[in-house]
């Protein structure tokens, strides 16, 4: 499988380069700033190397994990097994791509304790990439849990004035789900060994022989929490924006843009396939929930007054509409969500930075502070606008691609679902536009401000390469979409089986209009 | 039979009286003499104890039997006693502590663990618990000087006389119902399995209070607190250790059989070790949250650990509960070695304010407590939370899934005291000037260890699993 480097183990490389790049940083002199950022960021630059070699690599024509790699750990089917599929190959690549930028993002507003921060961001990293790439259950729970420490100190050091409250409350929020869940990975291990007389913990194997019933809605359960909880899904947000709008600029956008993504990955990597027929019966109430988060998370940015909260609560309407398309389980809204979290992903982050941007040069970031900052800073001002209208859905950038293929899918099962879905759309551009309006244009707020000066190199190679990666995957969603198409149709064809009533019977259909590939007819 | 089965037992009680024997007779000089014999009386300890693994030894009529369970244990000790002894090199002698008592008491305590492990019949036990609480009394003590050491000794004394005056009682009534002092028989000597015998459960209930007190279950742990606070810090990682883990082995032995086999014990016992278990738990983490001194919110947490290890008694898995207490052994240890060296010279103890900015002026001391208290507190990828998750998986295995989720629940409430803690050391500037200029080396190879010991069970426990499933496959 692995034809690019035989014999290198990949994945396992991309997940612990970054764990081996902290641990380097523990030797580089303290005072040496400048060599501790540069060694941070050439090894989160490796990192992306690799993981773009393994996106290139990656065939996906089976549907099955690619670049498996696997060797016993602990015993009674607590191993280490790793590998890529369509569903976690592009998160890879979206958590690899956004490392480096974070770091770059804190080159200055990070001036303290240089080393302990890059450190724990790459020890982020290892945790974000470690989640996606875990084929055992046990191990996926080791970086799940293990990520929130790296989390926990990079907002509890160099966050904002009530750092202690938001980090204690993001900490216990995420733990309450997610011990449940390692209670559920305890019951799943003595049902599967009652059933097989045999320890596994492979989620593949777990998948292919469902549990029963009323067990299931027990674990759909107790898992669901843990990831609903990280989307999160309305009513368990109320510790995202308190998190983000403490934490600095590197790791709101690592929190947006990839650890949210860790909840809505986590429900199509286990939740559902895991306990097919518990999801199917839970989801017409989840995908209430994910539409009550969308209309709310928008309403809640109209009012308010933080740009930060104001991304945060975008980002709540957002997921929701990502969580619909989930629990919609038919090929274009699986399809939809894949890819919309990793525009979500790229647009969050990059607007998270722009307000980083703002808030480095003014020192505020309250929206009636600022006004006309486009007329001294014209450059920042396109890419900013660039980034709102992709996180709008604009028609030719990716969240449209996104979004449309959503919608179809959402429509399909759920009409009046998708009509209210389709309000984050308008809402969206109500108040990104009006944020754009109020901050960029109108009078210049402290003209004599000689900070508001447009973009240096540093903050442009934050910003482009991702604005360039916008308009790219709006004009060629293929080149993501083609590498999911095999593992989605298995995904769904595996549930399919198992709860063959709450899904739809239709053959999906898959919209011909970006497949790079003639439109297959039936899967 | 064999001589071998004694060895270790004889080793350590030759060097608790060297130690006294060099502390009476060269007084301040035999300090250090007394510590290096206590040291080699342990290594020769450790020696015998690996000697024998797999060798099944008994003696007395099998009323001391070496078997792996209670190899490993006194393994633990054995290295648990190292550590106290290394921590408290330095600390002794800045706080007026004859190092050779200390040594000497530590030893006879040790003693007294090994017998309570290795034991088969009740009143081994209770021989074994005896010489155990009246060394321990006295190591609290230590401190004469201090006012708060003389109060904890004095409580640990009073309250630890009435459980041995219980656990006596209950020995009584069980030897003259069933006419049997064999761990094993307690209860099946009525004949007919499913029946509860009255006198025998009445005695064992007793027995189980008392036992219960040794491990600072609730609601027989109000003396903790104030005992592991005012005792002097090494001595307080050690009772806050070993006498809970021979505690706990016991009941193991005693309960795995009456639980293991169902019926009306069962039935009667089941639900009490269940809900002991509950009620320590949260007893330990919700006082845990309130508290400003560090080694008492450790006091507590090791309160709340009780609560956890019970858990694995409930199950009757005794490999979780052996692995439990290795990896808190290292986890508990290194957070008490920590505070030892936190301590100032004038006595006090370090209050959480004190640790503040303590992440900037002892990056290393900071980092390494940081490890302890996320071991402590169950994060992966440290020893802590693979303990966890083999007790609570095996509890859920064996059907205890209430108990398991009541058990999260009170890890997760943990968490926010430890985090506490944390957030302190790393997010607070400092209000005053803490300094450690201190030279220990002693003390900083026993954090070294314990840091060592805390990452290894985390990601390679393979050869102590091996080890502890292997000893245990004829017991459980």
């Amino acid at each position: 499988m692995n034809g690019l480097l035989p014999g290198v183990p990949l994945v396992t490389l991309i997940t612990f380069l970054p764990l081996a790049g902290a641990l380097a940083l523990l030797f580089v002199k303290p005072g040496s700033d400048r060599a501790l950022r540069l060694l941070a960021l050439a090894v989160s630059f490796a990192t992306l190397a690799l993981s773009l070699g393994l996106f290139l690599g990656f065939d996906g024509a089976s549907g099955l994990p690619e670049f498996v790699e696997r060797a016993s750990w602990l015993g009674r089917g607590l191993d280490y097994h790793v590998g890529v599929d369509g569903l976690s190959l592009s998160l890879v690549l979206l958590a690899a791509l956004l490392t480096p930028i974070a770091l770059l993002s804190s080159w200055r507003s990070v001036d303290r304790r240089v080393k302990e921060f890059s450190a724990f961001m790459l020890l982020l990293e290892t945790g974000m990439i470690g989640v996606f790439v875990s084929l055992n259950l046990f191990l996926f729970y080791v970086f799940w849990e293990a990520m929130l420490i790296p989390m926990y100190f990079l907002i509890g050091i160099w966050g904002g004035r009530r750092r202690a409250y938001a980090t204690m409350k993001f900490v216990l929020f995420t733990m309450s789900g997610s011990l449940l869940m390692l209670v559920g990975i305890f019951a799943i291990q003595a049902a599967n060994f009652r059933a097989t007389g045999a320890y596994s913990l492979t989620i593949a194997d777990l998948a292919a022989a469902p549990f029963a019933p009323g067990l299931q809605t027990w674990l759909f359960l107790a898992f669901g929490l843990a990831f609903a909880v990280k989307v999160p899904l309305f009513p368990l947000h109320t510790w995202l924006p308190d998190a983000h709008v403490e934490a600095p600029t590197a790791a709101s956008v690592l929190l947006a843009a990839v650890l949210l993504k860790m909840g809505a990955y986590g429900f199509v990597r286990l939740g559902l396939p895991l306990f097919p027929q518990a999801a199917a019966a839970f989801a017409p109430a989840l995908s209430v929930l994910a539409v009550i988060g969308v209309v709310y998370g928008g309403l809640m940015a109209l009012v308010q007054k933080d740009m930060k909260s104001l991304v945060a609560y975008s980002s709540v309407s957002h997921m929701g509409l990502i969580m619909l398309a989930v629990f919609s389980l038919n090929f274009e809204a699986t399809e939809g969500a894949l890819f919309q979290m990793i525009n979500h992903g790229l647009s969050t982050g990059a607007l998270f930075l722009c307000v980083g941007i703002l808030y480095e040069r003014t020192g505020t970031r309250v929206i009636a502070d600022h006004g006309g900052a486009a007329a001294r800073m014209p450059i920042f001002a396109g890419l900013f606008l660039a980034s709102m209208l992709s996180s709008a859905g604009l028609p030719g950038l990716n969240g449209f691609a996104g979004e449309i293929l959503c919608f179809f899918g959402i429509f399909r099962t759920s009409r009046v679902m998708a009509v209210l879905g389709v309000s984050t759309v308008i809402l969206s551009a109500v108040y990104l536009l009006g944020l754009y309006r109020r901050v960029m244009h109108g009078p210049l707020k402290a003209p004599g401000d000689r900070r508001l000066c447009d973009l240096d190199r540093r903050e442009l190679a934050m910003l482009v390469p991702i604005v360039v990666l916008m308009v790219f995957l709006g004009l060629f969603p293929g080149t993501v979409l083609r590498k999911m198409d095999a593992s989605v149709s298995r995904y769904l064809d595996s549930l399919r089986k198992q709860a063959p009533v709450a899904l739809t019977s239709r053959a999906p259909a898959r919209p011909p209009l970006w497949s790079a590939r003639p439109a297959e007819p039936e899967r | 039979m064999s001589f071998l089965a004694l060895a270790p037992i004889l080793a350590v009680v030759a060097g608790a009286l060297i130690s006294l024997l060099l502390e009476a007779f060269l007084g301040r000089k035999g300090h250090e003499l007394s510590a290096t014999a206590a040291v080699v009386s342990l290594l020769a300890a450790g020696y015998f104890i690996v000697r024998s693994w797999n060798l099944e030894l008994g003696y007395f009529a099998a009323r001391l039997s070496l078997d792996p369970l209670a190899l490993l244990l006194m393994a633990v000790f054995v290295v648990l006693g190292a550590f106290v002894i290394l921590m408290s090199l330095a600390y002794a002698s800045r706080r007026d502590i004859a190092l050779g008592q200390l040594c000497g008491l530590l030893l006879i305590a040790l003693a007294g663990l090994m017998i309570m492990v290795s034991s088969t019949d009740w009143l081994v036990v209770f021989l074994g618990l005896e010489v155990l609480s009246v060394a321990s009394y006295a190591l609290t003590g230590l401190r004469r000087s201090d006012p708060a050491s003389s109060e904890a000794a004095a409580k640990y004394f009073l309250m630890g006389s009435f459980a041995g005056a219980f656990f006596v009682f209950g020995l009584a009534i069980l030897f003259g119902t069933s006419g049997s002092m064999s761990l094993a028989s307690g209860l099946s000597g009525g004949g007919v399995p499913s029946a509860l015998p009255a006198g025998p459960a009445v005695g064992l209930g007793l027995i189980v209070a008392a036992l219960f007190f040794k491990i600072a279950v609730a609601p027989f742990h109000m003396w903790a607190p104030d005992v592991y606070e005012g005792a002097p810090t090494p001595v307080a990682a050690f009772l806050t250790i070993a006498p809970k883990a021979a505690g706990l082995v016991v009941l193991l032995r005693v309960l795995a059989p009456v639980l293991g086999r169902g019926g009306t014990a069962a039935a009667v016992f089941g639900p009490v070790v269940s809900a002991a278990a509950v009620l320590t738990m949260f007893a330990g983490n919700l006082a845990a949250l309130r508290q400003s001194s560090v080694k008492r919110l450790l006091a507590y947490s090791a309160i709340a650990h009780s609560g956890y290890l019970l858990v694995a008694v409930a199950a009757g898995d005794g490999p979780g509960l052996v692995f439990y207490l290795i990896a808190y052994l290292f986890m508990n240890a290194g957070a008490f070695a920590v505070l030892t060296a936190l301590e100032g010279d004038d006595g006090g103890t370090a209050t959480l304010d004190g640790l503040a900015g303590l992440g900037r002026r002892h990056p290393a001391l900071a980092a390494c407590l940081a490890v302890f208290l996320l071991s402590l507190a169950g994060f992966p990828p440290t020893a802590g939370f693979l303990a966890k998750f083999y007790v609570f998986s095996g509890a859920v295995a064996k059907g205890h899934v209430v108990l398991v989720v009541a058990a999260v629940l009170a890890s997760l409430v943990s968490v926010a005291y430890y985090l506490k803690v944390i957030m302190v050391m790393y997010m607070k500037d400092a209000a005053a000037d803490l300094t450690i200029g201190r030279d220990e080396p002693a003390l900083w190879l026993v954090v070294f260890l314990c840091v060592f010991g805390v990452v290894q069970l985390g990601l390679w426990p393979g050869n102590l699993l091996t080890l502890i499933r292997q000893g245990s496959s004829g017991l459980f």
